[in-house]
C-alpha cells in the first residue's frame, strides 16, 4: 500500500524546519480513487516520509459527511495536522472541531476557507491565460474562436473569465460561441454534438480558426467532431487544460489538438507537506493560497 | 417373505422414556398400522428406523441379519423407503426430474436423454395406476396429493444393482391431502401391497386405518400396548388401547335443544364468489351446520366467501339482518371468526408467541386508546382463552412452533374466541390433530354451540360431520345443492349424498 | 447452552469490540467527547436504519432509501436557491420522502411487485430525479442558508472539558427522537405489532382480518420519511447537496438491521437492536480510524465482522434445530 507509510520517527529527517520531531499527519479525502488525487497523495507521502512523519491516508469513498466524521476521529486521536482534499465549505463542521482543538488543517487543492490555514493548488487564472494566449498567438490574433466553459463549477469558471479577457483584447478575434456542455457523461459526447452543430453552421473553411476549452474533455469532443466532419486539414487550433492522458495522446499525434496545461499534482502534494511542516514549526502563514507552477504541454514536450 | 424385526428398542431423552422395550415385526405384503397419541413414541420409532436417531438399546433385524442403527444408507439398502407428510418437491422441475432427484439421469453421449427419462418415469407411474400424471408436467402444477404419489412412484425407479424397496413407511401421509387425493393414495397402497410390498402406516385417522390395515399396533407413553389383526379389533378397542380409558362415544351430544323459533343469525342468499357458484342457507344461533362434499366441491370457498377473503360477486350475506361487510378486517370486527384450513401457512405465525398469535386480530381492542399496546390485557385474554380451549403449554410466550398440531389448532380456536364471535367459521378444524386433542376440540365446538354461537363446519371427515352437525349442507361443484338432517346418517349414506346427481339442472 | 450463545453471543461480541477499542485507545476512545462525536457521526445512519426496520419486520426492505436521501437534500437545496424559507423547504423535502415512500408501498403492496425489484426501480427513479433537478451539480456555499448548515454544527451545551465546551449535537437529538418514535410505533402500538404479524405469516395475518395491503403500503412511508430526514441531516452536516451524497446509506442501513437481528432473541428486526448495530458500525469506523487502520482494510474488516456476526447467529440457530430434530 503505497499511500500509507508508517515510519515512526526513527529517521533523523532534514526537513524545512530542521527539527527531527516525529509528526502524526492525517490526509483525508473522499476522492482517492481519482487519478489526480492519487498523485497528490503520492507526492505528499513521499515528502512526509523524508521528513520522518507518520502519515495516515483516509479515503471515505465519495462520502463527504464521512470526511467530517474522520476529521473528528483524528482530532480525538490527537494528530499534529490534518490535510484535506475536499471543498472546505462542505466539511465546515469538521474544520471547526479541528480549530477548537488547535489542530491546523491544510488544503491540498481544496479551496479557501478561513478555517483552512493554507490551500496549495495550481493557479487556474494562469493556466487559462497560457492556453488562451497560445490560441491567440497561433491564429495571429484574428479569426473565429469557439469557447467551451463551465461556469457552475467555480474552479473552471475562473478559467473562462481569463480567456474572455484575453480574446477581448484582440480586436480581430471573434468569439463565435461560448458553449456550456452537458457534463453528466464526462463532457466529451455533448461537446462533440455541439461542435458538430457549429461546424454545420459555419461550413466555410477557415471560418472557425480555433477551439479553446476550459478543460480537456470538450477539447477532445471538438477534435472528434472536426475529424468526423473531414475538416481536420483546415488547421483549426484546439487547446485544453489539465493535460489528461487522452489529451496528451491527442497532442502527441500532432493533429488539431495542440496544447494543454499540466498541473504538477505531485508537486502540490510535496508543497502541501512543506506547508504542514512550516505550520508545525510555528510559522504564521501570510500567503494562504500557495500556487505550484504548471506547465504548457505541446507536441514539443508531450513525451516527457 | 421378508420380515423386519424391531427388538426391545428403548430410547430416552433425559428423564422422558420415549420408547420402552418395544418389539414389533413388519412383514412384506401387508399394511401394518401404527397408532398412538402424540408423544406415544411413534415419531421416535420412525426416526430410529430411518437412521436419523439412534436408540439407547435394542436391535433391528432384516430376515435375521442385523441392520445397524443410525445409518440412513443402511436402511435404504435394506429396502425401506420413507414417505413423509412434509414433501419437499423441487417445484420448478418436471415430475420426471423430481422422480430422478436421487438417481443419475439417463444420458446419451453425455447429455440428458429426456425421452428415456420421461418414459421410465411414466412407466413407474403407470405401474401404480397413476397414468393421469404427466411426467413432463412441472411439479408445481400438481396438488399435494399427486406430489406425494409421485414421490411413492419414484421409489419404483432404481439404479442397476440396487435392490427394489419392499417396506414403505408412511408417516401421516394424508395430513395435507384432500379426500379425493387420499383415495388415490389408498389405491396406490393397495397396489403396492398387491405387488408384495409391506407398508408401515402411521396415522391419526381412524377410518383410513380401518380401511387399509391388515394389522394394527398401538403405542402409548413409549410402550407397546397391542398388536392385533384387524379382524380382531375395532375402533373402540383401538381408542381404548391408545388412551387407556373407555370413551363414551367420540362426539359429545347436544344437551340443550336448539330453539326452533329463533331468528337466523346468519342468512346467505344466492352467494357467488370465485369457485363458489351458488349458496343459500340460514344459520340459527347455536346451530352447527356441517358443510360436506367431495374435494373441490367448494366447502372452503363458501367459508372464504363469507369471510370476504374471496370477493363476493353476487348474492347477499346478512348477519343479524344487517348486510355483512365485504373485507375480512370488517367481517372479523362484526363478530365472525375464522379458523383456516392450513394451520401453518394460513393460520399461525409459527415463530411468534402464543399470546401474539391469539391477540393478532384483536390488537386494537386490547390497546389503550385503540393504539397503545397493553401487554397485560393481551396475556390476560390469551391465558383465559387458552384455558377455555384446554391449551397445553409451557408458557404463553412460547413460540407456536413448539406446540403439537392439536395445540396449535387450539391456539387458532382461542384466537377465534377472543373476539366474542357470533358465528364461527371452521375449515377442517381437526385435520392432522391427534385423538386426544380432537376430543378436546369436539367438546369445545359443542359447548360453544350451546352458548349460542353458530358454527359453520367444513370438513372432509364424514364421522365428524355426522357427529357434530345439526344439519349438513351438501356442496357439489361449487353449488350448495341441499341441506339434510344429520340425525341417523351413516358415513355411507352421507357419501352417497355427495355423489348423487342433482336434478336441479334438468328441472330448471 | 446454544440458546445462551444465540441470545447473548451477538451482544458479547459487541461488548468485546468496544472493550477492544477502550484498551487500545485508552486516552481517547471512552471519552465523553469521542462518544458524542460517534453519536453524531451515526445519527443519519441511525435514522435510515431505524425506519428501515419498520419494513424489515414485515420481511420487506427498501433499496431506495439512499437515493431518496440524496433527492431530499437536493430538493431542499434547490428550494433554498429559489429563496424559500428553511422550514418550508424542509417540509417539502420531507413531503417528497413521504410521497416516494408511499409510491414504493403502492408498488409493493397494491401492484404486488417484489420489494427488491420495486425499490431497485424507484432507487433509479429517485436518483435520476435528483440529477434532473440539480443538473448534476453540487449545491453549496452561499446557496445554502447559513442557519441550515449551522444546525448540524450546533446543539445544547452540556458541559465543558479541557476548557472546550461539550455539545450534545442537534443531529444526535434528532436521531434519538426518531428512534424513540419508531420504537413506540413498532413495540407499543397495535399498528406495529400488526407489521410484525405480517412478517410472521402474511397469509395468516390476512385471514385473521388484518388490512395487510394497507399496512404494508403505509409502512413504506416510514422509510421514505426517514430517508428524506437523513438526507436533510446529511445536507446540513456538509452544508451542501449533491445528487449522490446519500447513496451509501442504503447498504449500511441494511447491514445495521441485519447486525441487530443477530442479537434479538427470535432473530427478528427490532429498533433497539438496529440501534446497537448502527452503534457497532459507527464504533468500528471511529476506532479503526483512530488506530490508523487503512481505509480499505477498514472496509474489509467491517464486512468481515458483519459476515462473522450473521454467520455465527445462523450457525447457532442451525445447531439448535439439529438438536431438536
Amino acid at each position: 500500500m503505497i499511500f500509507r507509510t508508517t515510519l515512526a520517527g526513527a529517521v533523523m529527517a532534514v526537513g524545512l524546519t530542521g527539527t527531527a520531531v516525529a509528526q502524526d499527519v492525517a490526509v483525508i479525502t473522499p476522492y482517492l480513487a481519482q487519478p489526480g488525487t492519487q498523485f497528490y497523495v503520492e507526492g505528499f507521502t513521499a515528502q512526509a516520509e523524508e521528513l520522518g512523519w507518520t502519515t495516515n491516508v483516509i479515503d471515505t469513498a465519495g462520502d463527504v459527511a464521512a470526511v467530517i466524521s474522520r476529521i473528528e476521529d483524528v482530532v480525538t486521536q490527537g494528530v499534529d495536522a490534518i490535510v484535506i482534499n475536499v471543498d472546505p465549505a462542505q466539511v465546515g463542521a469538521g474544520l471547526r472541531t479541528a480549530a477548537d482543538a488547535g489542530i491546523p488543517v491544510v488544503g491540498m487543492d481544496a479551496g479557501s476557507d478561513p478555517l483552512v490555514a493554507a490551500n496549495i493548488t495550481s493557479n487556474g487564472y494562469a493556466m487559462a491565460a497560457e492556453t488562451a494566449v497560445y490560441v491567440a498567438n497561433r491564429i495571429s490574433g484574428e479569426g473565429g474562436v469557439v469557447m467551451f466553459t463551465f461556469d457552475p463549477f467555480p474552479p473552471v469558471q475562473v478559467r473562462g473569465v481569463i480567456a474572455d479577457a484575453v480574446f477581448a483584447n484582440f480586436p480581430d478575434i471573434e468569439v463565435l460561441d461560448r458553449i456550456t456542455p452537458d457534463v453528466s457523461d464526462g463532457g466529451i459526447a455533448d461537446s462533440r454534438a455541439q461542435m458538430e452543430a457549429l461546424l454545420a453552421a459555419n461550413p466555410e473553411p477557415g471560418s472557425i480558426a480555433a477551439v479553446w476549452a476550459a478543460w480537456d474533455q470538450p477539447a477532445l469532443g471538438a477534435l472528434q467532431a472536426i475529424e468526423a466532419a473531414g475538416r481536420a486539414e483546415e488547421g483549426i487550433v484546439i487547446t485544453g487544460i489539465d493535460a489528461n492522458p487522452q489529451a496528451r495522446d491527442a497532442i502527441a499525434q500532432g493533429g488539431n489538438f495542440e496544447a494543454s496545461v499540466a498541473q504538477d499534482f505531485q508537486g502540490i502534494g510535496a508543497a502541501t507537506a512543506d506547508t504542514v511542516a512550516r505550520l508545525i514549526a510555528g510559522e504564521e502563514l501570510v500567503q494562504r493560497v500557495i500556487y505550484v507552477p504548471t506547465q504548457l504541454v505541446t507536441s514539443a514536450n508531450v513525451g516527457e | 417373505m421378508k420380515v423386519l424385526d424391531v427388538q426391545r428398542v428403548s430410547r430416552s431423552f433425559g428423564p422422558v422414556h420415549a420408547l420402552r422395550d418395544v418389539s414389533l415385526a413388519f412383514r412384506a405384503g401387508e399394511v401394518h398400522a401404527l397408532m398412538g397419541e402424540n408423544g406415544a413414541g411413534k415419531s421416535t420409532l420412525i426416526k430410529a428406523l430411518a437412521g436419523v436417531d439412534r436408540p439407547d438399546a435394542g436391535s433391528l433385524m432384516l430376515d435375521g441379519a442385523p441392520v445397524p442403527w443410525g445409518s440412513p444408507s443402511a436402511v435404504q439398502a435394506a429396502g425401506l423407503r420413507f414417505i413423509h407428510q412434509e414433501l419437499h418437491p423441487v417445484r420448478g422441475l418436471s415430475v420426471a426430474e423430481n422422480m430422478y432427484l436421487d438417481h443419475s439421469y439417463p444420458t446419451r453421449l453425455g447429455l440428458v436423454n429426456w425421452r428415456t427419462l420421461n418414459e421410465k418415469a411414466r412407466a413407474a407411474l403407470v405401474r401404480l395406476n397413476l397414468g393421469h400424471i404427466d411426467p413432463r408436467a412441472p411439479m408445481s402444477d400438481l396438488g399435494a396429493g399427486d406430489q406425494m404419489l409421485v414421490r411413492i412412484a419414484a421409489t419404483l425407479i432404481h439404479d442397476a444393482g440396487e435392490e427394489a424397496p419392499w417396506l414403505y413407511v408412511m408417516d401421516e401421509p394424508t395430513a395435507a391431502l384432500t379426500g379425493e387425493e387420499s383415495e388415490h393414495l389408498f389405491s396406490v397402497v393397495d397396489e403396492l401391497v398387491k405387488r408384495g410390498a409391506g407398508v408401515l402406516y402411521v396415522s391419526h385417522r381412524m377410518p383410513e386405518v380401518l380401511r387399509l390395515s391388515a394389522r394394527v399396533s398401538v403405542l402409548r407413553d413409549g410402550e407397546h400396548i397391542s398388536t392385533r389383526p384387524l379382524a380382531e379389533t375395532d375402533q373402540a378397542r383401538i381408542i381404548h388401547d391408545m388412551t387407556g380409558r373407555d370413551l363414551g362415544g367420540l362426539f359429545p351430544s347436544r344437551e340443550k335443544p336448539l330453539d326452533p323459533k329463533a331468528a337466523p343469525v346468519l342468512s346467505v342468499r344466492a352467494l357467488r364468489a370465485g369457485p363458489l357458484r351458488e349458496a343459500s342457507f340460514d344459520l340459527a344461533p347455536g346451530e352447527v351446520l356441517g358443510i360436506g362434499g367431495l374435494s373441490g366441491s367448494g366447502r372452503g370457498a363458501l367459508l372464504r366467501a363469507i369471510l370476504g377473503d374471496l370477493t363476493r360477486e353476487g348474492g347477499e350475506v346478512q348477519l343479524d339482518r344487517k348486510n355483512l361487510a365485504r373485507h375480512p378486517a370488517d367481517v372479523w370486527s362484526q363478530g365472525i371468526a375464522y379458523v383456516p384450513r392450513e394451520r401453518a401457512s394460513e393460520g399461525l405465525m409459527l415463530g411468534r408467541s402464543i399470546t401474539e398469535n391469539i391477540a393478532l386480530p384483536h390488537l386494537s381492542r386490547f390497546a389503550r386508546g385503540g393504539y397503545f399496546l397493553d401487554p397485560r390485557r393481551q396475556t390476560g385474554a390469551a391465558d383465559e382463552k387458552g384455558q377455555r380451549v384446554r391449551l397445553k403449554r409451557a408458557s404463553l410466550h412460547q413460540p407456536c412452533a413448539e406446540l403439537s398440531g392439536g395445540n396449535q389448532q387450539k391456539v387458532l380456536f382461542a384466537r377465534a374466541l377472543a373476539g366474542k364471535p357470533r358465528v364461527l367459521l371452521l375449515d377442517e378444524p381437526t385435520r392432522g390433530v391427534d385423538i386426544g386433542a380432537r376430543f378436546d376440540l369436539y367438546r369445545i365446538i359443542r359447548s360453544l354451540s350451546e352458548e349460542g354461537i353458530a358454527v359453520l363446519l367444513a370438513s372432509s371427515d364424514l364421522l365428524e360431520l355426522i357427529g357434530l352437525s345439526d344439519r349438513i349442507a351438501i356442496m357439489q361443484e361449487g353449488r350448495l345443492t341441499g341441506i339434510i338432517d344429520a340425525d341417523g346418517l351413516t358415513e355411507g349414506s352421507l357419501l352417497a349424498q355427495f355423489y348423487e346427481t342433482v336434478d336441479e339442472d334438468q328441472a330448471a | 447452552m446454544t440458546g445462551m450463545i444465540r441470545r447473548f453471543g451477538g451482544l458479547l461480541g459487541m461488548v468485546a469490540v468496544i472493550a477492544f477499542f477502550a484498551i487500545n485507545l485508552p486516552e481517547t476512545f471512552l471519552t465523553a467527547r469521542n462518544l458524542l462525536n460517534i453519536s453524531q457521526q451515526i445519527s443519519m445512519l441511525a435514522v435510515v436504519a431505524v425506519t428501515m426496520t419498520v419494513v424489515m419486520v414485515m420481511g420487506d426492505f427498501d433499496l431506495s432509501v439512499g437515493a431518496m436521501a440524496s433527492l431530499a437534500g437536493v430538493v431542499a437545496a434547490m428550494l433554498f436557491l429559489q429563496g424559500w424559507s428553511i422550514p418550508a423547504a424542509l417540509a417539502v423535502a420531507i413531503g417528497v420522502g413521504l410521497v416516494g415512500g408511499l409510491f414504493n408501498g403502492v408498488m409493493v403492496s397494491l401492484v404486488g411487485i417484489l420489494p427488491f425489484v420495486a425499490t431497485l426501480a424507484t432507487l433509479t427513479v429517485f436518483s435520476g430525479l435528483a440529477f434532473m433537478i440539480s443538473d448534476g451539480r453540487t449545491i453549496f456555499g452561499r446557496d445554502i442558508p447559513e442557519a441550515f448548515g449551522e444546525f448540524a454544527r450546533g446543539g445544547p451545551v452540556i458541559g465543558s472539558i479541557d476548557e472546550r465546551v461539550l455539545v450534545l449535537p442537534n443531529l444526535t437529538l434528532v436521531a434519538i427522537v426518531v428512534a424513540f418514535l419508531v420504537w413506540v410505533v413498532l413495540e407499543q402500538t397495535s399498528y406495529g405489532r400488526r407489521l410484525y404479524a405480517i412478517g410472521g405469516n402474511r397469509e395468516a395475518a390476512r385471514l385473521a382480518g388484518l388490512p395487510v395491503v394497507w399496512l404494508r403500503l403505509s409502512a413504506f412511508a416510514f422509510t421514505g420519511i426517514g430517508a428524506a430526514m437523513a438526507g436533510l441531516m446529511y445536507a446540513s452536516r456538509v452544508a451542501s447537496a449533491n445528487p449522490t451524497q446519500g447513496d451509501g446509506l442504503m447498504l449500511t442501513a441494511i447491514a445495521a438491521v441485519f447486525l441487530g437481528m443477530t442479537i434479538t432473541r427470535d432473530g427478528q428486526p427490532r429498533v433497539l437492536a438496529t440501534l446497537a448495530g448502527v452503534v457497532i458500525l459507527g464504533v468500528l469506523d471511529n476506532g479503526l480510524t483512530q488506530m490508523r487502520v487503512d481505509s480499505y482494510v477498514r472496509e474489509v474488516l467491517v464486512g468481515a465482522i458483519i459476515l462473522l456476526a450473521v454467520g455465527l447467529s445462523a450457525l447457532s440457530r442451525h445447531g439448535f434445530s439439529l438438536r431438536r430434530r
